[in-house]
């Protein structure tokens, strides 16, 4: 009864360590068996199989879901890529290329002065802007009494539930050349001349207006996210800290970020993520829809390549790097906070 | 299962009313016989301020013909080719029935099989004759026709006539005058955009490079070649978008506008004249009462005279290669032709894509009306006949070359050799 027990508790570790598992497994496997050739074998071998075999049914149906849902359509997309493709009735025909896609993706003048920069200043931008912001909301939040911390919640989360067709909107209305509020403002305080100005045809003014859209589309989940973590500091430890003399200033670099830790992660892995693949903002924008190669990102390259000039296997090539790329940020940042941990232990 | 259902109903169906009304009917051939079967009809929303009326009209007429049923799919200009392309893809279990096509769409539809050939169905109709040239060739592609013209429409130069009259300015009939009239507006009315240079809107910068005599590109056996960057379209493009850049006749904000917000800016009063399209004055007039009977066109003039050709663009309805193609023919027939032609046509105030009722819309000599029929039989233009030229359009490769013009950031000639460059990109990818 006990191994049993053992047993149980033991598959669900192993198979979330699954690549560690299937690792060492093999190696192991065969070893036992000429070595010892009792008749226990036998049992010990159906032991070991079901040992092997179960955490995996067990995993299996949301594996194949997962699969299905995004393995497919990644593989689809990395397939594409390494093709020419035409569309025909009823299902296209595809001429494989090789790896010409990604050749002339990297060695295009537009990919390297163009759009990677606009795509990772903007994300690196927008994930630090809308953490501070999150974060600085969320401390708020939890000084708040109840009243007021619902009220403050449902302002924010007005501003996350909004579709960010329709933010993106309000925002180009604010900043609409001459006429909008932005725009008028900044004239009467002698900043710009109206009549001349257009905000969406540089880069830098236009990234700065798509930059206030999506911080201000994303910030309420950090802040949400942030305060279930401050709810679950105890109070002890920041009365500790006050008596050992800590200003708001040390007990918050010292106290709460390293307990809530875990939260920043998830919460900048995801903002990271967001915002690298951002579309819909840049590409409503006057401008953002390819009249206007300065301010290309990843994301609307990828489009035009594929469904404006229908070139698939082009846009299939810059989508696939926009995976490459945040699989390595998320790896490398992952990596990075772990290793801190360990050596804090 | 269901359908042998289905089937016994038809027969049953079709037994009864042959004993009840004899041969009469029983001549219907079945292929046009409809009973039970649903057509999906895929529409652009937008063109008819409101369809459905007239949609659920033509619907109840071919039921009443035919017995089968209509459902009509609206769709979005911005989002629909790439819909029919997946549609496309997924064959003919994907696809509608009959679909309303854009005219420079129908080349990349066509070469992929999924439009049917309805060339000897026209000439049967006896409709071949009557089919406006222009519009009927936009849709012909090696002499085959894909689809019937439904509507067109073109651009004209739309203006206020009170505003016109009041500050003794006469309709320019040249270039010069064109220039003169818009600076004479921007001096007495300094509130209003005196001839907006609309980065965005393609078919506006077009007029100029026709007007001037040049060409978007020119085909050579069987092989397209941009001829933006030639000197005579450059002529063209300097004259455009200097009317912004030197005569500072239409200030920064419009270097991103589309023809909506041209059209939006028409509505709040802010514009004196500009470019725009048949459809455009009675959706001002419509959105802004306060110009009812200020508003007056004419055809866009030409460099020294005459007129300044200009895109006669407008959509097909197009039948897909599915089973019910032949039902799906009789309902192209009934909206194209006839009655709810006209209809149609007077709804949306486009153009019918038929001599006979074009005829009978210039007859009623509307001034808002004439100078763009003028324009639409006399100096009509099409944009190159090829699946590449779509995905010209699609990756905005004129509007890019405009709005870099009118920000700065380069001369004219530099953009349109790089929009040169862009367009010879895509030829050669597609051949």
């Amino acid at each position: 009864m006990t191994t049993v027990k053992n047993k149980h508790s033991k598959t669900p570790t192993g198979g979330g360590g699954a690549p560690e598992a299937g690792d060492t497994r093999p190696a192991g496997r065969p070893a036992p068996a000429p070595a010892h050739p009792t008749p226990d074998t036998a049992a010990l071998r159906r032991r070991r199989r079901i040992e092997l075999t179960r955490p995996w049914l067990l995993l299996a149906p949301a594996l194949l879901v997962l699969a299905g849902l995004l393995l497919w359509p990644l593989i689809q997309v990395g397939k594409l890529s390494l093709q020419d493709y035409e569309v025909k009735f009823g299902g296209g025909v595809g001429t494989f290329t090789g790896l010409d896609h990604y050749a002339d993706l990297l060695t295009s003048g537009l990919l390297w002065k163009t759009v990677l920069p606009n795509t990772v200043f903007f994300a690196v931008a927008c994930v630090g802007l809308t953490i501070a912001l999150g974060t600085l909301v969320a401390l708020l939040l939890n000084r708040l009494g109840t009243t007021w911390r619902l009220i403050c919640s449902v302002a924010i989360l007005a501003a996350w539930a909004m579709p960010a067709v329709t933010g993106t909107y309000v925002w180009i209305w604010l900043f609409q050349p001459q006429d909008g509020l932005f725009s008028q403002l900044a004239g009467a305080i002698g900043l710009i001349d109206p009549a001349t100005t257009n905000w969406f045809t540089e880069r830098l003014p236009f990234y700065a207006i798509a930059t206030l859209n999506v911080v201000h589309h994303g910030f309420p989940f950090v802040a949400i996210t942030v305060l279930a973590g401050l709810l679950t500091i105890p109070k002890e430890l920041y009365e500790a800290g006050m008596l050992d003399g800590a200003n708001a200033w040390q007990r918050f670099w010292k106290i709460t970020v390293p307990t809530i830790k875990p939260v920043f992660l998830v919460v900048t892995i995801l903002s990271t993520i967001w915002d690298f693949k951002v579309f819909t903002q840049i590409f409503l924008m006057p401008g953002g829809n390819g009249s206007n190669p300065d301010v290309y990102n990843l994301g609307v390259f990828s489009y035009i390549e594929a469904f404006a000039k229908n070139d698939y296997g082009m846009g299939s090539a810059a989508a696939v790097l926009l995976t490459l790329l945040l699989l390595a940020i998320t790896v490398v940042y992952i990596r990075t906070l772990f290793r801190q941990g360990e050596e804090e232990l | 299962m269901k359908r042998r259902v289905i089937a016994a109903g038809i027969a049953l169906t079709l037994g009864l009313t042959a004993t009840a009304c004899g041969e009469g009917s029983g001549g219907e051939n079945s292929a046009t016989d409809g009973k039970g079967k649903t057509l999906t009809v895929w529409i652009m929303e937008g063109t008819n301020p409101d369809a459905r009326p007239f949609f659920k009209e033509a619907a109840a007429a071919f039921k009443k013909k035919t017995g089968a049923n209509i459902k009509v799919e609206y769709q979005q200009w911005a989002t629909a080719q790439k819909k029919f392309t997946t549609a496309i893809e997924g064959g003919a279990g994907q696809v509608p029935d009959v679909a309303e096509v854009g005219t420079t769409w129908v080349p990349q539809f066509a070469e992929t099989g999924a439009l049917v050939d309805v060339t000897d169905k026209v000439e049967e109709s006896g409709l071949s004759d009557d089919l406006v040239e222009g519009l009927k060739d936009a849709g012909t592609l090696d002499g085959k026709q894909y689809g019937m013209p439904w509507y067109a429409g073109v651009r004209s130069v739309v203006y206020r006539k009170d505003l016109f009259e009041k500050h003794k300015i006469k309709p320019p009939t040249n270039w010069k005058e064109l220039t003169a009239a818009a600076k004479t507006l921007k001096e007495k009315e300094p509130d209003k955009v005196a001839f907006p240079v609309a980065g965005g809107a393609e078919m506006f910068a077009t007029a100029f490079i026709w007007g001037a005599g040049g060409e978007l590109a020119t085909e050579k056996d069987g092989k397209w070649k941009s001829a933006i960057n030639s000197p005579k379209s450059v002529e063209g493009i300097a004259y455009y978008t200097g009317l912004a850049t030197k005569e500072k006749l239409s200030p920064a904000k419009v270097n991103t506008w589309t023809e909506k917000e041209v059209g939006d800016a028409w509505n709040k009063g802010q514009i004196s004249m500009s470019i725009g399209g048949n459809w455009t004055p009675k959706a001002i007039i419509e959105a802004n009462p306060d110009l009812k009977g200020k508003l007056a066109a004419i055809p866009i003039p030409g460099q020294d005279g005459g007129m300044s050709r200009s895109f006669l663009g407008g959509s097909y309805l197009s039948t897909f290669n599915t089973e019910n193609k032949d039902l799906a023919w009789e309902f192209v027939k009934l909206l194209t032709t006839g009655k709810f032609a006209a209809k149609w046509a007077e709804q949306t105030n486009y153009f019918p894509g038929q001599n006979s009722e074009l005829e009978k819309v210039a007859a009623k000599n509307d001034p808002l009306v004439e100078p763009f029929a003028k324009q639409m039989l006399e100096a009509g233009a099409t944009v190159p006949k090829t699946k590449a030229y779509g995905e010209i359009q699609a990756s905005q490769v004129i509007p890019r070359m405009i709005q870099s013009i009118l920000s700065g950031k380069a001369s004219v000639q530099e953009a349109a050799d790089k929009a040169a460059k862009d367009m010879d990109a895509i030829f050669a990818k597609d051949e």
